[in-house]
């Protein structure tokens, strides 16, 4: 599939590209949702098909030669047997709808979780293995008509956009003589933020107050408002009183009012001999500790300047911003 | 969620117990067939595993090495036991025990994988011994096991769906699968000869011999088992002229005959009556004669069509010998059919002189029989004078007809016709032949069978070992005679079978008897349905396949059309299993088919359903898109609403007529697409 990603690049002919594009899924254009169809199906033997293959021939070719009428008889049952399996194997991914639900976040190193989901209008399905390019497959049995989301995991190898990539849905229902696959390929992404350094650097001063104060806690914290909830916010922050109550889904916001003053992190006052992953690594780990004592920060990066301001949103930002800084022309 | 199954991971008790079954039923049809000590070594090593706790078999490390010392131990075993081991019975032996000794070793489910190739394998090596409905219907349930152990095996090893779903779900792809199997078994090109002629192994011979005792034919007329089946294309001959003629035997030497080695072949003579012309199915023997009415006409050709006149083939099975035994090509290993042409008649030409010095020879040995024999000519006018005197003295003195006759020794002749004076066929017809050949008259004995039963159920005649029989041939003026002393001590023999012809209280093999209780009724009706598997099934062979083909009206197609034509059946079976499939689901749940079938319009019309919105939502945002359409997607979105998610009352038939009415108003997803009003 890399390699299929690099030939791209040396620009072939239209119909090759469209032929790649359709047989491979190689770019990731495809709209949600994607109704698995005949298409997209591959269905080749398993192992242990070819196995039942082989053993199939060696009956035939004995049947033959002793001149069996129920060796031929025998050997021809399995055989419809075999042919049956595959309409099942196919049958078991035909009609799927996929759709991209969300896609996670995680520091450079971790594990960004994305999660689709699997819609089935038609009978029931089993054992549909949702894998990625790399990480394990996950199984999933859907009943007649339910909708399930599905969560695959990529370790994000570095900080910025993590893109899903292409999705094989494969099964080996009924018998695991054929493996019936396709392939999705949507434009979802998850962002992975710089790994925050280790362990975490003090603080630097704060823009007013004093250090004293700094030891407030994020309990202390007063809620300031709500606003529309995000995927992905934190679910200690979901108003779940308003989402009980059906007034929709918001995300609670707070205020660090006992919290110490407000904190300035600049890439220009970092240390000279920092090279510009290690500034990253200390903006990161300042980030985090900011929003655990609730403690508003400003940013400053070249190119962007994030006013001071506190929550989850906030730090989403700010780590987002930290996560995308390009890495060439900074330093 | 969970992770995909894990391959590597260690069979687990489901999946072991599913092995087990489908080994042991791959074994259980094999066990009359192989030495005792195979069978029960092949499946006690299979249940050894299953039943005894992990803990008391040997550990894995001793098993990895003692395994192969016990698979070679049983190669040496089979070797000795049947004195080679590449040839086909020993193989299937060895192949028995080492598909236990694999199941002893299974590990994972790849060994899984290869134990089910071998047990497959081992259930069509039942077909080497056995082909009858028995055998095929033992072979269904492996074949279902065979699904549910494939279906165990590709599930993660802790999941147990227990043994109906897997057994039923395979029930299910078999019938789908069988419309495709049948199709193969009538158009797979069989072949008319083998691809490799392989040690064929001596199979258990049955039925006459070579060679007859006192006591030989005795012995096989205490058997019911069919020796062979015939169809009559007029009708059948009377009792009396049934002599179905095999061996010929002329060398004796005083107890025992036996046949001339490798006679030359001979020569029909023209018919002195009309011909009748009938289809022969032979139960394998492994003997090397075909049976034909006295006299044949014709050699053997194999049947299809029922029509000897077909011009398509000069193939005949067997070559006729100048004594008239028909000599089988190969020993009849497998059942065969072929069309035979009889005149009936009881004389027949000789080859020629040399005849009279072979069938003269008489051992020193029975005086007594000699001197009667020579006397009785010196009083008769001419040699048929003195046959008939002496049909006359087997019908006059006490001479009595029983399967139970004392042992003869010695003497066996002179101790039969003046000391016991009990025999069966056998016994008359050596004695008969002896008295005929010491007053110089050539004679000989033939073997075969005499009467036939018909089958009321399918019309044709059942031929058993139980009419086995042997009578004699004089050679009397240039011409072969055929004399049956038997009719002259017990007629009803020739008239009525072994049944009306034995004394009380013989023990008469059952199917003999002459009463017709409802078991032999029963018998007969279960014969005629074996008939026609031995004929359709078994027996179809590159003639029969032939024969289906022209009737399809494919005898001139070519080779690839006839692919072709298999590749687009074999297709529109495919789309038709799916269709099926298809139906019957919306036939399951016709609300959410409905729905399904709604969601797929819209989606075509530019509309598709969030994969998290609910009916009322999408109802609600496709009526946006198509005002003039409103009310009808809102009622279709409720209604499903209800039916999907509302109380299950009698409502339910009125609202889903009213979703199908609604869909059916709605027009196609074109016409959608083309109204559609610019909206977000």
């Amino acid at each position: 599939m890399n390699s299929a990603l690099h030939w791209s690049t040396a620009a072939p002919p239209s119909w090759a590209r469209r032929w790649r594009q359709r047989l491979w899924r190689v770019a990731p254009v495809d709209r949600a949702p994607v109704v698995l169809r005949h298409r997209r199906i591959y269905i080749l033997p398993t192992r242990r098909g070819l196995a039942l293959i082989a053993t199939l021939s060696i009956m035939l070719l004995t049947s033959m030669n002793y001149a069996l009428s129920l060796g031929h008889a025998l050997t021809f049952l399995v055989t419809g047997l075999f042919a049956a399996a595959l309409l099942q194997t196919w049958r078991n991914l035909a009609g799927i709808a996929v759709s991209p639900l969300a896609a996670g976040e995680a520091f450079a190193g971790g594990a960004i979780t994305f999660t689709l989901s699997l819609a089935n209008a038609g009978a029931p399905r089993y054992g549909i293995a949702v894998s990625t390019r790399e990480g394990p497959a996950v199984s999933i049995d859907l009943p007649a008509g339910a909708t399930r989301p599905v969560q695959v995991t990529l370790i994000a190898p570095r900080r910025g956009r993590v893109a899903l990539g292409r999705v094989t849905l494969s099964t080996d229902y009924a018998l695991g003589l054929w493996r019936g696959w396709a392939y999705v390929h949507f434009p979802l992404a998850g962002i992975a933020y710089p790994a925050p350094q280790s362990p975490p650097p003090p603080l630097p001063p704060g823009l007013e107050g004093s250090d004293a104060r700094r030891s407030a806690r994020a309990a202390d914290a007063e809620l300031a408002g709500l606003r529309d909830y995000h995927p992905g916010d934190a679910l200690n922050r979901i108003a779940w009183k308003a989402v009980a109550r059906g007034a929709g889904w918001y995300t609670k916001q707070f205020e660090g009012s006992g919290g110490g003053g407000t904190l300035q992190f600049n890439w220009a006052e970092l240390p000279q001999n920092l090279d510009p992953e290690a500034r990253l690594s200390r903006l990161c780990a300042w980030t985090l500790a900011a929003e655990r004592e609730a403690r508003s920060f400003g940013l400053n990066l070249p190119g962007t300047d994030l006013p001071p301001g506190s929550g989850a949103g906030h730090r989403r930002t700010a780590l987002t911003a930290l996560a995308l800084f390009p890495t060439g022309p900074a330093s | 969620m969970i992770l995909a199954p894990d391959t590597a991971a260690p069979l687990a008790r489901p999946q072991l117990a599913w092995l087990a079954a489908l080994v042991l039923l791959a074994q259980l049809p094999l066990w009359p067939y192989l030495p005792l000590w195979v069978a029960a070594a092949g499946s006690g090593l299979t249940a050894a595993r299953l039943l005894l706790p992990a803990d008391r078999l040997p550990s894995p490390r001793l098993r990895r090495w003692l395994l192969p010392v016990l698979a070679l131990a049983v190669a040496i075993g089979v070797r000795w036991h049947y004195g080679y081991l590449l040839a086909r019975d020993p193989c299937v032996a060895y192949l028995y025990v080492l598909v236990g000794i694999k199941y002893l070793e299974a590990k994972g489910a790849r060994d899984g994988g290869v134990l089910v190739c071998l047990a497959l394998f081992l259930t069509l090596t039942q077909y080497f011994y056995a082909q009858s409905i028995t055998a095929a219907a033992v072979t269904l349930p492996v074949v279902l096991v065979l699904g549910g152990v494939l279906a165990s095996l590709r599930t993660a090893p802790g999941a147990n769906s227990g043994v109906r779903a897997p057994l039923i779900a395979t029930a299910r792809m078999l019938a789908q699968g069988i419309p495709l199997a049948a199709l193969l078994f009538i158009v797979f090109p069989r072949l008319a000869g083998p691809l490799w002629s392989a040690p064929m192994s001596a199979g258990a011979r049955t039925g006459l011999s070579e060679t007859m005792a006192p006591g030989t034919i005795s012995e096989l007329s205490l058997s019911d088992a069919v020796a062979f089946r015939v169809d009559f294309s007029g009708p059948p001959p009377a009792p009396a002229l049934r002599y179905w003629r095999g061996p010929v035997l002329s060398r004796f030497d005083g107890l025992n005959w036996s046949a001339l080695s490798l006679p030359s072949s001979g020569e029909f003579t023209a018919a002195t009556s009309r011909s009748i012309e009938y289809t022969v199915t032979m139960e394998p023997n492994n003997r090397p004669w075909l049976f034909a009415l006295e006299q044949a006409t014709s050699l053997p050709r194999p049947a299809w069509d029922e029509a000897l006149t077909s011009a398509s083939s000069g193939r005949v099975l067997a070559r006729l010998t100048y004594d008239r035994r028909l000599l089988a090509n190969v020993p009849v290993a497998q059942a065969i059919r072929y069309t035979q042409r009889s005149a009936l008649g009881d004389r027949f030409a000789a080859a020629g002189n040399f005849e009279t010095r072979d069938n003269l020879q008489l051992p020193r040995k029975n005086p007594r029989t000699v001197a009667f024999a020579r006397e009785l000519r010196g009083r008769s006018a001419s040699d048929r004078a003195y046959i008939a005197a002496v049909l006359d003295w087997f019908h006059n003195e006490p001479f009595v007809y029983t399967l139970a006759p004392p042992p003869l020794a010695g003497d066996g002749v002179d101790e039969f016709l003046f000391d016991t004076r009990r025999g069966f066929c056998e016994h008359y017809a050596s004695a008969f032949v002896v008295l005929l050949r010491a007053a110089g008259i050539p004679a000989r004995v033939v073997t075969g069978y005499q009467g036939g039963e018909i089958n009321p159920t399918g019309g044709y005649m059942i031929v058993r070992d139980s009419d086995a029989h042997a009578w004699a041939e004089a050679l009397l003026d240039g011409s072969w005679q055929r004399l049956d002393p038997t009719a002259a001590v017990a007629p009803s023999r020739i008239e009525g079978g072994l049944g009306a012809a034995l004394p009380q209280g013989e023990p008469v093999p059952y199917l003999a008897r002459l009463d017709m209780t409802w078991l032999k009724n029963l018998q007969l009706h279960w014969d005629a349905v074996n008939y026609q598997w031995q004929r359709g099934v078994v027996g179809f062979n590159v003639q029969r396949q032939q024969d289906v083909l022209r009737d399809l009206g494919l005898d001139g197609a070519k080779p690839w059309q006839i692919v072709a034509l298999v590749a687009t059946l074999a297709l529109g079976w495919g789309l038709a299993i799916l269709a099926l499939a298809r139906r019957r689901h919306s036939r399951l749940d016709p609300a959410l088919a409905s729905w399904t079938r709604l969601g797929r319009r819209l989606a075509r019309a530019g509309l598709p359903r969030r994969p998290t919105e609910g009916p009322l939502h999408y109802a609600q945002r496709a009526a946006a898109r198509w005002p003039q359409w409103g009310a009808v997607l809102y009622r279709i979105g409720e209604n499903y609403a209800q039916l999907r998610y509302g109380p299950r009352d009698a409502r339910r038939e009125e609202l889903l007529s009213s979703l199908r009415s609604s869909l059916a108003s709605l027009p196609g997803a074109r016409t959608l697409r083309g109204s559609a009003r610019e909206s977000t």
